[in-house]
């Protein structure tokens, strides 16, 4: 709150005591911040990328000088219509790459940028290539003024408090986890797609608005300052300025343009010849940046933030939970095919409702793709895989996290640089229900309470309370072992996909693992899990189900499965894990 | 629109159309190899184009000493290693003096062409060692970013080298001929020759030649490749060399139809790889055919509304994508 | 943090603007050196330095910054010269874009600017404007009345995809309207376009008795290339845009025979003696040669000149008005260039009035054609 006051009167001090030309600049430093906000929050945070941008300005920019000239519209009036439109044109374009890889967002952004130039210049009404002049000023805000920098500073400010109130929510959580964990992601049951396609919409609106402002501060509108290589440069300010922090928006928007300013004077006498190279500069100083300090200016310029501790509510109601025990995972004649390869043959084996299944085998046995099979990450080409009575096999690893199944990873998968506390609130992604809107208002924040206590619960349970604010990546494997469970434990599941939990755990460390499982199968928790430890299995499971070459071997307790023949051969011949 | 102006359109899009599947092929070796999206590609086609125009004017082209200064940059970036330092040095040097001596006598133009396409070439494993090897390890988005970031700083120099005029280059051919009632142009004939002739090559390079099946292990296998000792940076710069002359070599090929500025090769470079994307960034014989398409339906809608014919191009990567979305099943990580 | 973002901002901003201010006369040049018209850009560019150092005993600063045809980089430009260097008039910006933005800027201060691209604007509303180019319906006229004459009825246009394809196009609609002669077909092309032979292909099913382009610099001679592959026999006519000596050195053969308007400057050397321009235009363009080697030649350089000539034809009355760099200064400036008359520029005779800054009449217009790979002036 302070620190928004003080950049309030930041920006009403600038606007008051600059000369006037640094008032037109700083505009125009806005006007690029309100772009890059969305960026960073797209590209730094979401680890998607958009070069077209500056097109979305365009829309923007167009709506709003079309309404006002043709049809009299007050400038306030046109500005939901400006963003309905950006909004739905980033819509149409994310829905064609949300189920793709993160590069083919960005190329058909490239494609968008030079169609949406062509467009601007063609489409009958839109003066052509000329554009449209004399687009009336907002009223009371005269074009380049300072009053015109007022509004344009708050409505900068507006953004960097909603997006950091996005970041700092249960969607925030998974748009952290879309740059580098979208497979952990969808299985803890988020939608990936639909929060990058959310995200790319957010950014296009933060464009729109900012077109919609360009339009009314310079009174002109035509194509050339929306084209490919315009969004190019919103891009390269924000990677100049930090994407992975809000202020590096606001930074790169800054250093850049008053830069360029600077350059565009001093270039072209070091260089013999005017001429606007301060482009090539920006993008040689984008590569350096890219390959020494990819943080951006933001760490030079700002000390390194510490996470925030997050006050836990004790007293939050608690989430709603699953009614009902734990069901039973029933696996029937599973065949899993890779190429030639013969994973996983007629596989077939039950994990009883509220007891530890155990699935062993020597390396190469198929125990791993029978779990993302289970997960969702993998389909069968034939059988059956049911919990409770409902099938699963083939449902997309989010849809099976839905319907109750919590993993961990063999590799653990964690945001290295968030705390304990948002790691495994994600787990509880699907507990709670506020979208990004309500996120940015703030009317989550009941739900946002009740969400951290119980993570907080999970992460005491574990026995990592006193850790709970540390970044994931700083803990030592065992625990971060057992920050995956307790992820998955916050997704209230029917049945717990434990893969080698306790590799790498302390002997100390293994007894409270057993301890723990003990207690979910007492609340009546379904728990499978691939071990390669034989002392805490067999010590631990109710049930071993035994497999070699993608074929199960031999099932049973504990003492039938050690004393089987076949289970010996498999151990001696292969490698005893 | 009668039966002629078809098969007039249909040669004009397929000459265009050869031109963008040289440059699709020369996309997806980098890519596969590399993972580098190359957008400057199109910046080489521009460079080739100029640096021939500016060598057949009797000057030394300014792209030599844009070579020679990257190769002193990467020499002096690896002066650790012997071999690296000549491999750095020792081409940039040899063509340096090969191009004096031919602009100082004026040599044939096709000797010329040849240096033109060969500085190019050479120009493009620097690219890769100054910007995108530092990055090797980086996500593929960081280096589409900045494979972008290069193309403007080479559209920059580009502007400073050359300067803004555009500049034409002789055809291969000036010779027609005629094919029922369709003129068919020599330097056409020409543009199919060299495409078919280097895919055959391509084709050949890969599936017999040592150094072609390295190329193609580093690409499906990287860390097998490494196993195998062959050195990925080797196999990159190789696969850059290799994009940055087939460019080259596909700008001679437009600049005697088009003529050629500093900053025509990007959406040249943007048509190729459209294509390239219609393949999934894999398919070579799909990015091929894709090419030819995009080359005759940019023909044909410039004929049917030419205000709108780029956007109908671009729009040509829509049912690609959607393609592309309905066969992938699992969320990639990228 | 956000309040030490904005700390850091206005501590920068404030830093880099202490700068003094010139005693001088100060004349500021936007143009569009780089982007996609670059090309032209350098001519308007070039002649800045053979612009005089003193205008009636004043010293005379020039400072040129290149706008990459942005146009908020323009405006950003023009309010820097304003606010920082103080400048007493402006010379360009010399796009239609650039221009409609820079024009209520330098309104809104006061300061007088010459634009140099054929623009439409109200004098009454933009009373700072003047323009040196010449307006494109006179410019066109001299290819409709030459299509009149020549018993043309359909014209064919092939024009860029931009600004520049939008004027010429208007330009030839209107001169054409009210006579007989129809624009059959509307094609465009970009500059960076691989072929335009479909557009080329396209406007020849109409069968048009001649062809206009509305191209510019080189790239202008694209379609002429592609219609000479199409062995088109009809007259081709392209605009003042185009006429330089690279437009032939890129078109070849194929430009052989265009026809286009343009500015008496570019053939100067080919002028009759009679012909007011001929020893102004001698003088500059002879200065331009020996600077920039006679490739170089174009048109768009003497925009610039007379633009300079008509800020000069000003500064006496403004001198008793004030000293350079007070408003006085620019207000007596604007009043004295509107009273311009009988001005020969480079590019014709300017005769400026309250109701008219532009000024120029047929005299600003001559008709060329390519007749042995050179432009040759038409009788």
């Amino acid at each position: 709150m302070r620190a928004l006051a003080l950049a309030l009167a930041a920006v009403i001090a600038a606007a008051l005591l600059l000369p006037a030309f640094y008032v037109t600049l700083m505009i125009n430093v806005g006007l690029a911040s309100l772009v890059g906000v969305g960026l960073v929050l797209l590209t730094g945070i979401g680890g998607q990328t958009s070069f077209g941008q500056a097109a979305f300005a365009g829309i923007g920019a167009y709506t709003t000088a079309l309404l006002t000239l043709s049809f009299g519209w007050s400038p306030w009036l046109t500005l939901p219509v400006a963003l309905a439109l950006a909004g739905v044109a980033a819509l149409l374009i994310g829905v064609v790459t949300m189920r793709l890889s993160g590069h083919y967002l960005a190329l058909a952004t490239i494609a968008w940028g030079t169609s949406a130039y062509v467009l601007m210049g063609t489409l009958p009404g839109l003066g052509g290539f000329n554009g449209l002049v004399d687009v009336p000023a907002l009223p009371g805000l005269r074009g380049a003024s300072r009053m015109m920098l007022v509004f344009v500073g708050v409505l900068v400010l507006a953004a960097l408090v909603l997006v950091g109130n996005l970041l700092d929510s249960r969607q925030g959580r998974a748009i952290r986890a879309l740059a580098t964990g979208r497979l952990m992601a969808e299985s803890m049951g988020v939608n990936t797609g639909l929060v990058s396609l959310g995200i790319f919409v957010i950014a296009a609106l933060f464009a729109g608005l900012s077109g919609w402002l360009y339009a009314h501060v310079q009174g002109v509108v035509n194509p050339s300052p929306f084209n490919l290589g315009a969004g190019i440069e919103y891009l390269f300010m924000v990677i100049i300025g930090g994407a992975g922090s809000l202020a590096g928006a606001v930074f790169g928007a800054g250093v850049v343009l008053v830069l360029r300013d600077q350059l565009n004077d001093w270039l072209p006498r070091l260089l013999g010849q005017p001429g606007n190279f301060e482009g090539m500069v920006f993008a040689a100083a984008v590569i350096l940046a890219l390959q020494n300090m990819p943080q951006g200016l933001v760490p030079l310029l700002l000390r390194r933030r510490r996470l925030v501790e997050t006050r836990i509510d004790v007293n939050a109601p608690a989430l709603p939970s699953r009614e009902g025990a734990g069901a039973a995972l029933k696996v029937s004649g599973v065949t899993r095919r890779f190429g030639g390869l013969l994973a996983n043959d007629a596989v077939s084996f039950t994990a009883q409702a509220g007891a530890i299944t155990a699935l062993i085998g020597p390396n190469g046995a198929g125990k791993s793709t029978m779990f993302n099979l289970i997960g969702g990450l993998l389909a069968p080409n034939s059988g059956e895989i049911s919990l409770g009575g409902v099938r699963i096999d083939g449902l997309p690893s989010r849809r099976v996290a839905r319907a109750g199944v919590a993993r961990n990873f063999q590799h653990v998968r964690l945001l290295a640089e968030r705390s304990v506390l948002e790691n495994v609130a994600l787990g509880a992604h699907r507990r709670g229900r506020a979208g990004m809107i309500s996120a940015m208002l703030r009317l989550d924040r009941a739900e946002e309470r009740a969400l951290l206590a119980e993570a907080s619960r999970q992460v005491a349970r574990v026995g990592l309370s006193e850790l709970l604010h540390s970044p994931a990546g700083d803990l030592a494997l065992g625990q971060q072992r057992m920050v995956e469970i307790a992820r998955a434990l916050c997704l209230d599941p029917v049945l717990l996909l434990l893969d080698e939990p306790a590799a790498g755990l302390r002997l100390a460390e293994k007894q409270q693992l057993a301890g723990l499982l003990r207690s979910l199968r007492a609340s009546g928790i379904t728990v499978l899990l691939v071990e390669h430890d034989m002392d805490f299995v067999m010590g631990l499971a109710d049930h071993v189900v035994v497999m070699e070459y993608g074929r199960v071997i031999s099932a049973g307790s504990p003492s039938v499965v050690q004393a089987d023949p076949k289970v010996m051969d498999a151990y001696l011949g292969g490698v005893v894990a | 629109m009668d039966v002629t102006i078809a098969e007039l359109l249909l040669q004009d899009g397929l000459t265009t159309g050869a031109i963008y599947l040289l440059l699709a092929i020369g996309l997806l070796l980098v890519f596969l190899v590399t993972r580098v999206i190359f957008i400057p590609q199109g910046d080489f086609v521009a460079y080739g184009a100029l640096t021939l125009a500016s060598m057949l004017a009797g000057h030394v082209p300014a792209t030599l000493w844009l070579l020679d200064v990257c190769a002193v940059a990467s020499a002096l970036l690896q002066w650790r290693s012997w071999r690296g330092v000549s491999w750095a040095l020792g081409p940039a040097l040899l063509i340096t003096l090969a191009t004096l001596v031919a602009v100082r006598l004026g040599a044939w133009v096709w000797l010329q062409g040849a240096l033109a396409v060969g500085i190019t070439a050479l120009l493009a494993p620097m690219v890769y060692r100054l910007a995108f090897r530092p990055l090797r390890h980086a996500s593929l988005l960081t280096l589409l970013v900045v494979a972008m970031a290069v193309h403007f700083v080479m559209v920059g120099l580009g502007l400073v080298l050359f300067g803004p005029e555009t500049q034409r280059t002789p055809a291969f051919s000036n010779a027609s001929f005629t094919w029922g009632e369709v003129d068919i142009s020599g330097h056409s004939l020409w543009v199919a020759g060299c495409c078919v002739v280097l895919v055959a090559a391509l084709w050949w390079m890969f599936h017999a030649t040592m150094l072609g099946r390295a190329l193609r292990a580093s690409a499906s296998n990287p860390m097998g490749a490494r196993l195998m000792g062959i050195e990925g940076d080797r196999m990159a710069a190789i696969a850059f060399a290799m994009a940055g002359g087939i460019a080259a070599l596909a700008g001679l090929l437009i600049a005697p139809i088009t003529p050629i500025a500093y900053d025509s090769g990007f959406l040249i470079g943007l048509k190729g790889f459209i294509a390239a994307v219609i393949g999934g960034l894999a398919s070579y014989p799909v990015a091929a055919v894709a090419a030819l398409v995009v080359g005759v339906v940019e023909a044909f809608a410039s004929f049917w509304n030419s205000a709108y014919a780029a956007a109908i191009v671009f729009a040509l990567l829509i049912p690609a994508l959607l393609w592309l979305s309905v066969r992938t099943r699992s969320i990639e990580e990228p | 943090m956000i309040g030490r973002i904005a700390g850091v901002l206005v501590t920068t901003v404030i830093l880099g603007s202490a700068q003094a201010a010139w005693a001088d006369i100060t004349i500021g040049g936007i143009l569009s050196i780089t982007g996609p018209t670059a090309a032209q850009g350098v001519g308007y560019k070039n002649a800045f330095d053979l612009m005089p150092k003193e205008m009636a005993g004043q010293k005379v600063n020039y400072i040129v910054r290149d706008d990459g045809g942005d146009p908020a980089v323009a405006v950003s430009i023009a309010r820097k010269m304003i606010d920082e260097d103080h400048v007493d008039a402006f010379i360009g910006p010399a796009t239609n874009p650039t221009l409609a933005a820079v024009m209520p800027v330098a309104q809104e201060a006061h300061v007088p600017v010459v634009v140099m691209a054929p623009a439409l604007f109200d004098v009454h509303k933009y009373t700072f404007a003047f323009d040196t180019a010449q307006p494109t319906t006179l410019m066109i006229k001299g290819v409709v009345d030459h299509m009149k004459a020549h018993g043309v009825k359909t014209v064919g246009f092939i024009g860029y995809s931009d600004g520049f394809g939008d004027q010429v196009l208007d330009g030839l609609k209107l001169g054409a309207a009210g006579s007989d002669i129809t624009v059959v077909d509307d094609e465009r092309f970009a500059r960076t376009d691989t072929s335009v032979q479909p557009q080329v292909l396209k406007a020849l099913t109409h069968k048009p008795d001649v062809m206009m382009l509305g191209g510019s610099a080189t790239p202008g001679a694209l379609p002429s290339l592609a219609l000479a592959q199409r062995n088109y026999k009809g007259q081709v006519y392209n605009n003042h845009g185009v006429v330089s000596p690279a437009y032939i050195q890129v078109g070849g053969q194929a430009v052989e025979g265009v026809i286009a308007p343009t500015g008496p400057l570019v053939v100067y050397d080919q002028l009759p003696d009679s012909n007011p321009v001929k020893a102004v235009a001698t003088d500059f363009m002879t200065r331009y040669i020996a600077a920039f080697g006679p490739q170089s030649r174009n048109a768009f350089a003497g925009y610039s000149y007379d633009a300079m000539l008509i800020i000069q034809a000003g500064v006496p009355t403004a001198l008793k008005a004030g000293a350079p760099g007070t408003q006085a200064f620019r207000d007596a400036l604007r009043d004295g260039m509107e009273h311009v008359s009988n001005l020969i520029g480079t590019h014709g005779i300017y005769n400026m009035t309250p109701d008219n800054h532009n000024g120029m009449d047929e005299r600003a217009r001559v008709m060329v054609q390519v007749v042995n790979q050179s432009w040759k002036l038409m009788p």
